[in-house]
């Protein structure tokens, strides 16, 4: 495993981010087989390669940076993620999942998540299925925190999804670099390391800036955060292509005395939540958008039930899923 | 543009909310009508003429804006809203065209709050009903969609790749239509 350290100045930080990862419209698709290639290599590193780094990321008019651990263990990976400003937050992946760490007022607040993605394993571990739905096309050479890349950008084929531009590190294939673009092309949200180090060992637990003991991040055994369903709810007559469900827990959500279903479906990529819970009263339908659109979400009544659907996809495939959303009984969606 | 009918139409009684209105012109009697939008040119400028001169009418119209806010959940921006308004309706009363629209009155409260947006706005839509428009209500926050999406947007954070708060996101009425 090779090992390259890089360090940029934070000084660079801004110029770093306004870096070129322009779309490569004139570039053309690669033929599936290859587009799969080039997916599964970049989703394999994320999780099989070590690393650790600082990267820095940009929605809207927010900036935030993070420094990030990372190596593999046995066929999985051990992760640390720490927020380096704001309050002290921390999420630790492993084979047994995903918890965060939020340090509030003095506690500590731990929560397991549903999900380990994060930047740079943006990718599902089959990639190649994304083929599919994407395509991938390959730019120019570009450089990232040091490191010589590969602009790689992925391109839904349909409306239902949002895209990607990629800078993959020419040795190993890791995202250096990433943007979520809409259909125009016009970034949504971009990450970027501004330092990294690939490859070595990285001690997660001894890093200078863990204040952490590993007997912090054990979960209170008496309080599950999730557990399944019982019942299907609802049925799921559309689904836009290539989404399926990967979760349905009941969970309880904050400000919610409650619990509520948690439901996600995900092309890999994109990842969309439905969330039902009884209808205390009749539902008018209401339509949210993030200010840059990113976010979409439409609140309808199924039957008895009130249904939040929520993703970070385009309109089309909440809709999509909103509208084929039917009360077991056949009750007609009100 | 503006037909016998709609005219006559436009000079249906008041709502019956609106019945114990102070009013001083008999060309003028209908306030609700004002706010609705269904007023002639000529009659919305007498209106809002007579509206700047008249401190009971003020008063009265500030009432149903209050009212309406509340309504619809802008009751925390409602004093700045309010003096907006005022301020729009003093400067440029001509901002009031009338649209020709078959309408069915609905209730006047709630077309009050539609009415003095567009006018703060100095837009005046084609029909200022936000779930007719929805460009025009997303530029209102209310309040009570932001808490109750703020639950949903969180648990969606597992799976999201950016944290988005409530006051990042704009909320319309949706009118979802099955596709064929």
């Amino acid at each position: 495993m090779n090992q390259q350290a890089a360090v940029l100045p934070v000084a660079l930080l801004t110029s770093l981010l306004t870096l070129n990862l322009v779309p490569a419209h004139a570039a053309e698709a690669l033929a599936m087989q290859d587009a799969a290639v080039w997916l599964q290599r970049m989703s394999d590193a994320a999780r099989k390669v070590s690393y650790e780094g600082v990267f820095v990321m940009q929605h809207g008019a927010g900036m935030q940076t993070l420094s990030i651990f990372n190596r593999p263990v046995g066929s999985a990976k051990e992760s640390r993620l720490a927020a380096m400003d704001g309050i002290e937050r921390e999420i630790r992946c492993s084979e047994t999942g995903s918890i965060s760490r939020v340090m509030e007022g003095g506690q500590v607040r731990l929560e397991k998540r549903l999900n380990s993605r994060y930047f740079p394993d943006l990718l599902p571990p089959d990639a190649t299925a994304l083929a599919n739905w994407y395509s991938v096309k390959m730019g120019k050479h570009a450089r990232v925190a040091g490191l010589e890349c590969r602009q790689i950008e992925i391109v839904p084929k349909d409306v239902y999804r949002w895209g990607y531009v990629l800078c993959a590190d020419k040795d190993t294939g890791l995202p250096l670099k990433a943007m979520m673009v809409n259909a125009a092309g016009q970034p949504l949200m971009q990450y970027a390391f501004a330092e990294i180090r690939i490859g070595g060992q990285p001690r997660i637990d001894s890093s200078k800036d863990s204040k952490v003991r590993q007997s912090e991040w054990l979960m209170p055994a008496s309080h599950p955060t999730t557990r399944p369903i019982s019942l299907e709810t609802v049925n799921v007559t559309n689904l836009p292509p290539g989404f399926s469900r990967i979760s349905a827990v009941k969970r309880r959500l904050p400000n919610k005395a409650d619990e509520v279903e948690h439901w996600v479906f995900s092309d890999g990529l994109t990842h969309v939540s439905l969330f039902l819970e009884p209808a205390a009263h009749p539902i008018k339908s209401i339509r949210g958008q993030s200010k840059q659109g990113m976010i979409n979400m439409v609140k309808l009544q199924v039957g008895p039930m009130q249904a939040t659907v929520l993703g970070d996809a385009p309109w089309p495939a909440i809709e999509a899923i909103a509208m084929g959303l039917e009360a077991p009984t056949g009750n007609a969606r009100q | 543009m503006r037909s016998q009918e709609m005219t006559e139409k436009t000079m249906q009684p008041l709502d019956a909310i609106a019945t114990d209105l102070p009013l001083a012109d008999s060309r003028f009697e209908n306030l609700s009508a004002l706010i609705d939008g269904e007023l002639t040119d000529d009659m919305a400028g007498l209106g809002i003429r007579q509206l700047s001169q008249n401190e009971a009418q003020l008063a009265r119209h500030r009432e149903y804006i209050a009212i309406g806010d509340a309504m619809r959940g802008l009751n925390a921006q409602h004093s700045d809203f309010t003096q907006r308004v005022m301020a729009a309706l003093e400067k440029e009363p001509v901002v009031l065209a009338p649209i020709a629209k078959k309408s069915q009155r609905r209730p006047t409260l709630w077309l009050a709050a539609a009415t003095a947006a567009a006018i703060t706005w100095g837009i005046w839509q084609s029909n200022p009903r936000d779930e007719i428009n929805p460009q025009l209500a997303a530029t209102h926050q209310p309040a009570t969609q932001s808490l109750e999406a703020m639950p949903y947007l969180a648990a969606h954070q597992d799976f999201a790749q950016a944290v988005i708060s409530t006051q990042e996101m704009r909320f319309t009425k949706a009118s979802l239509e099955i596709r064929q």
